[in-house]
This record gives C-alpha cells, structure tokens and sequence, in this order.
C-alpha cells in the first residue's frame, strides 16, 4: 500500500510519515506541490494525502491532477480552515475524506485504514483481531462467531481501536472521533465511559478475554498478540 | 421624518408670521388707499366748485354738494370721516367729507361734499381673499418647487445613501455619481476614502484571524502529533503529564475554532442563501444526540410544525445543533426535552439545574460554566440570531425548566 504525504510543515510531515509507516504503510513525502507534481506524474500511488495550504500554490490542484491521472486512488485532504466551502469543493473534485487539523495520528489512521477499504476493496472486508471479527460492509461484529448487537458509537469505537490495535487511545481522541465538534470534549468523557463500559460488556458476555486494557487517567488501549 | 418633510415643515413655520404681517400690512394698505382715492376725489371736486365759482360767482348745480352751511367758516379744507345710515340696507355706510369755505358775495359759505368710503368689513374680506389666494399660490409653488429641487439637488445624495445602506463590507467599493455640488462630491469622496479603509482594515483583520488560525492549528497538530508519540512510548514514565499536554491543545484548538467561528458570523462570512426548514434540522440533530440522550433517560416530545426561513444552511446547522446540544448537557438524568416549532417560532425546554444568575447571561460569551467549560455554545447561538434579526430568549422557571425561545 503505497501513501503520498504532501503537507509543507516538516515536523507535522514527519510525524504522519512515522505514524503510517509503523501500520506498514509505505510512505512518501513531498513539501511543496512542485515535489508533490512530479512525484505522482513519476510514481503511483494507492492514497494521497494532500495539504491544501502549501507554499507554491493549492493542494486542490493537486487533486485535481491526481483524479485525471488515477481515478482509483484514495485522496485525503487535511487542511488548517474550518471553512466549509474549501470542504465541499476538496470533495467535488474527487477527494474523499477531509480532516481538519489539529488531528490525532489514532484518527488519521483509522480514516486511512477506513478510506483503503471503501476505495480499494470495495467496502467487502472483514477485518479480525483474536476471536472479534468486523464485517465493514454490513457494518456487523461477531464476537466468537456470535454476533454482537453494538449501538452505532459502540461500532465506531470498536473499529476505531481496530483501526489503531496496540496504541494507547485517549478518551479525548475517542471523543473526537465519534463526535467530532459537535461536543465539547470535557463534556463527553462520561459518555465515553458508558459507551466503553458497555462494550466491553458486551464483548466479556461471550466468554471472551477483554481485549481493551484501560490505561489509567489517559485512556484504553486495545491489545492483539500480534 | 424625511429631509423633504422636515424641510417643508420648518418652512411653513417660517410662513406663518409672513402671512400674518402680510395680511396686516395689505389691510392697511387697502384702507390708506381707499382713503388717498376718496380724498383725491373729494380734493378735484373742491377745485372744480372753486374754479366755477370764481369764474361764475355762483355755486354749480353740482349733485355732489351734499349741504351748503352758512355761518361756518373753515380756513383751510377739513376732512372727517362720518357713518350714515342707509335705510335701503338698514345699515350704516362709512362716507369721507370734505368741508370748505368759500366767499360768496361777502358771506362765508362753507361747502360739505361727501364721497362713500369702502368698508372695513369689506376691505376685511377682500384682504382674507387676496391673502387665501396667496397661500393657495405659494403652497403649490412651494411644493412644486421643493420636490423639483429634491429631485434635481438631493438626487446625489439619495443616490449615495441607497449604496451606504446596501453596502456590506464584502461587497466592492460603490461608486458615487459624481454632481456638481461640493458638498457632496466631498461626502463622497470622505465615505469613499472611510469605506476604502473600512475594508481593508476588514480584509487585514480577516487573513490575520485565518493567518494566526492556520498556523495555530498546524503547529497545535505537531505537538499533539509529538504527544501522542510519547503516549505510546512504554518506556516513558509521565504519561499522565503528556496526557494533559494532548489535552489542553485539543481544547485549545476547539476554542480557538469556536472564536474563529464567532469572529467570522460577525463579519458577515457567510452569505449563502438558503432555504433552511428548522423542522428538518432538529430532527437531524436530535438523530446525532439520539445514543447521549438513551444514555441519560432523557424524554423528549416533539411538536414540530414547519418552520421554514432563508439563512446560510451551515449556520442553521451550527445554530440547531447547539441548542440541542445544550439542553442534553445540561440537562439531569431522566430529565424531558421538549421542543416545538412553528412557521415563525422554535421553542427548547429542558429540565436542567439551579441556576442563579440572570438566564440572559448564558447567551454571554465566556461564561464559565460549572464544569469550568467556556460557553461558548450559546453565544455563537446568539451571535447568528443577531446575525438575522431573530429574538431569542432564555428563562429559567422555578422548577429549573430551562427554556429557550427563538422568534424568527
């Protein structure tokens, strides 16, 4: 799986290099859009993931050159601007996540992992850790072969930590990535415990090992002996 | 009241003592005339019997010799004012005399003539005639001539008033007619030269705030980015540290957003014009707490009746969804939502807890709630019903049911 980073703050740049390289990603990186033009007029690539704001011009272009080249790649875009309109346009022209910094490299990744299964298989996957399988396309969660009846949050959790297996996961990150703005973080950490709680739950009742470890006054970490 | 109103107004005052010393002035006038006329008269016809007589030492037989007196003697011509009554009319008639004496064969003979006089009724009515037929004249001069004059002199002036009015700071520059009047070819020039600044000073503070929140946020990702490494580094040992550092720079860049979001509704960024049905938008919404409010056993009813208006959708959105998202928070464990529209109303009640303050400042910005939160919430809320002239409303009954109220 082949990824092309294009964001021109190098530390930012760095860190989403190291944090998908160590899902195994295999990771590129252009800082400016000339590097990033000539790069994916050289290489291909299975996702893009493209700042708009960089210092010689739009990441939009890029996009836009991407689709023309490679209808089949995944494109993200990552912006600074809350702005609505740069959203809507970033998806008109064929991009198909948008992520507003500041992200947590646990969302990036899941995004990620969640675009390559839309673009690349189609949405027929089932991924599975130890004895919890999840079928992304029907949106189903088989614990033991049993399925599991889990509430839309209880879903977007457990594939979340699939997405993100053996990282710790802040309950600030898990607030984020179920509600994104619509609530104030400090306000949800309550919900995150039920929901957590309830999973978890729902996950032993089949004579399970609890996969999730709760890593004390930060936040849960899903283990896999992997 | 308009420029044309209050100019006419104030020059009809400016009238009044005009028509009054006018009439005066024309009443006497008449008199002084009427008098000079009937004196003249009565002076020729004086002339005329003194003439024959010294020509015919004898009195004509003229009709206007009214009574010879005899043992009378005037030195010069004596003029009176006398009221006879005439029995025709049953009235008494103003009539001008003229006595003088003449010497006739040796004897004094004094001569009365006599000429009838205008009335002072008459001269009354005749003065309240020429002064109503004055007015009448002016006043449709006046207004012929102001509105004229408006149309010609003030066009200008109407002109750059509609463009100030319409103007919104995102709009370009109008551009004035040019006239030929200096006073408002300066106050074009000067609101051009205002507005000129207006908008840049706008545009400037407009990329800073986009400026600072580009690089606030882009740098805010490098160190949660770098946090989060450290959060996965068993090896490290204050966790719990790096675990407020990752904290506060999410929060931080939530209100960062949030303010950025407040400072663009009040530059007026978002103008798309949208049908926006409220009715749809809290159903959406309610759909999105639908897990928070199973959670807290919270009851709602819903009474939605169409409520339709133009807004930025996204803004409704953001509008929509915080109030719903304030009665959840703040609401108490197996607590009632209930919520009602109609085509011009939106009404959110929640059980919520003691609150003491006045209700109006949780529409504040920067109220710190119990748990510490900014508020920030309610007053975007706000902010976007001050946006669209809508009224809202909080109270807070006894019972601590919350209620707010927006009036479209």
């Amino acid at each position: 799986m082949k990824i092309l980073i294009i964001e021109d703050q190098i530390d930012l740049l760095h860190s989403i290099q190291d944090a998908l390289s160590q899902e195994n990603f295999n990771c590129e990186t252009a800082d400016t859009k000339k590097k990033a033009e000539y790069k994916i007029y050289t290489f291909e690539y299975d996702i893009l993931i493209v700042d708009i704001n960089l210092p010689d011009g739009s990441g939009l272009e890029i996009v836009k050159q991407m689709k023309r080249l490679n209808s089949r790649v995944g494109i993200m875009i990552i912006s600074a601007r809350n702005a609505i309109d740069q959203k809507i346009e970033g998806l008109e022209l064929g991009a198909d996540d948008y992520i507003t910094k500041p992200f947590d490299m646990a969302e990036l990744i899941a995004r990620v992992k969640s675009l390559i299964r839309r673009r690349l298989f189609n949405g027929e996957e089932t991924v599975n850790f130890g004895n919890i399988t999840i079928n992304t396309s029907k949106r189903e969660v088989y614990v033991d072969e049993q399925l599991v009846e889990l509430t839309k949050s209880e879903y977007q959790i457990l594939l979340f930590f699939f997405s993100n297996p053996n990282r710790v996961i802040s309950k600030e990150t898990l607030a984020e990535h179920i509600w994104g703005d619509h609530m104030d973080i400090s306000d949800s950490y309550d919900f995150i415990y039920s929901h957590m709680k309830n999973l978890r739950k729902k996950i032993v009742s089949k004579n399970v090992d609890d996969p999730i470890k709760v890593i004390y006054g930060i936040g849960y970490k899903f283990e896999t002996n992997r | 009241m308009k420029l044309l109103t209050k100019t006419n107004r104030l020059s009809f005052i400016w009238i009044i003592p005009v028509i009054i010393i006018g009439s005066i002035f024309c009443y006497y006038m008449i008199q002084y005339i009427v008098y000079e006329e009937a004196d003249e008269y009565l002076k020729y016809e004086m002339n005329r019997i003194v003439a024959y007589h010294n020509e015919f030492e004898d009195l004509p037989d003229n009709h206007s010799v009214v009574a010879v007196i005899d043992d009378k003697k005037f030195d010069k011509p004596h003029f009176k004012d006398t009221l006879i009554l005439e029995t025709e009319d049953n009235e008494m008639v103003p009539y001008r005399e003229l006595y003088f004496t003449i010497e006739h064969k040796g004897i004094h003979k004094t001569i009365l003539l006599r000429h009838l006089l205008v009335g002072n009724d008459d001269i009354f009515e005749g003065t309240l005639w020429i002064i109503l037929g004055l007015i009448s004249l002016i006043t449709i001069a006046f207004f012929l001539m102001t509105s004229y004059t408006s149309q010609k002199v003030w066009k200008p002036f109407y002109d750059t008033l509609h463009k100030i009015i319409h103007f919104k700071t995102n709009d370009p520059i109008p551009v004035f007619e040019k006239t030929t009047i200096d006073e408002f070819n300066s106050l074009n020039q000067t609101l051009e030269n205002l507005l000129t600044k207006i908008q840049n000073d706008f545009q400037r503070t407009k990329e800073f705030n986009e400026n600072a929140s580009h690089e606030l946020q882009t740098h805010l990702s490098v160190i949660r980015a770098n946090a989060e490494l450290l959060l996965h580094d068993v090896d490290f040992k204050n966790h719990v540290t790096i675990q407020k550092i990752h904290q506060t720079t999410l929060k931080l860049s939530k209100t960062q957003s949030s303010l950025l979001l407040l400072s663009k509704i009040g530059n007026q960024e978002f103008s798309n014009q949208d049908r926006v049905n409220f009715k749809e938008s809290i159903e959406s919404s309610l759909a999105l707490f639908e897990e928070l409010i199973d959670m807290r056993e919270i009851h709602v009813s819903l009474s939605l009746k169409d409520c339709t208006t133009i807004m930025d959708s996204g803004l409704a959105e953001i509008m929509i969804n915080n109030l719903v998202k304030n009665s959840v928070k703040h609401n108490i464990a197996k607590g009632f939502i209930t919520i009602s529209t109609n085509h011009d109303k939106i009404c959110i009640e929640n059980s919520g807890t003691y609150y003491t303050d006045t209700p109006d400042h949780l529409l504040e910005r920067f109220k710190i709630g119990t748990e510490g939160n900014l508020g920030i919430g309610l007053s975007i809320v706000k902010q976007i019903c001050d946006l669209y002239h809508f009224k809202i409303s909080y109270r807070i009954s006894e019972n601590n049911i919350h209620q707010i109220e927006i009036i479209l």
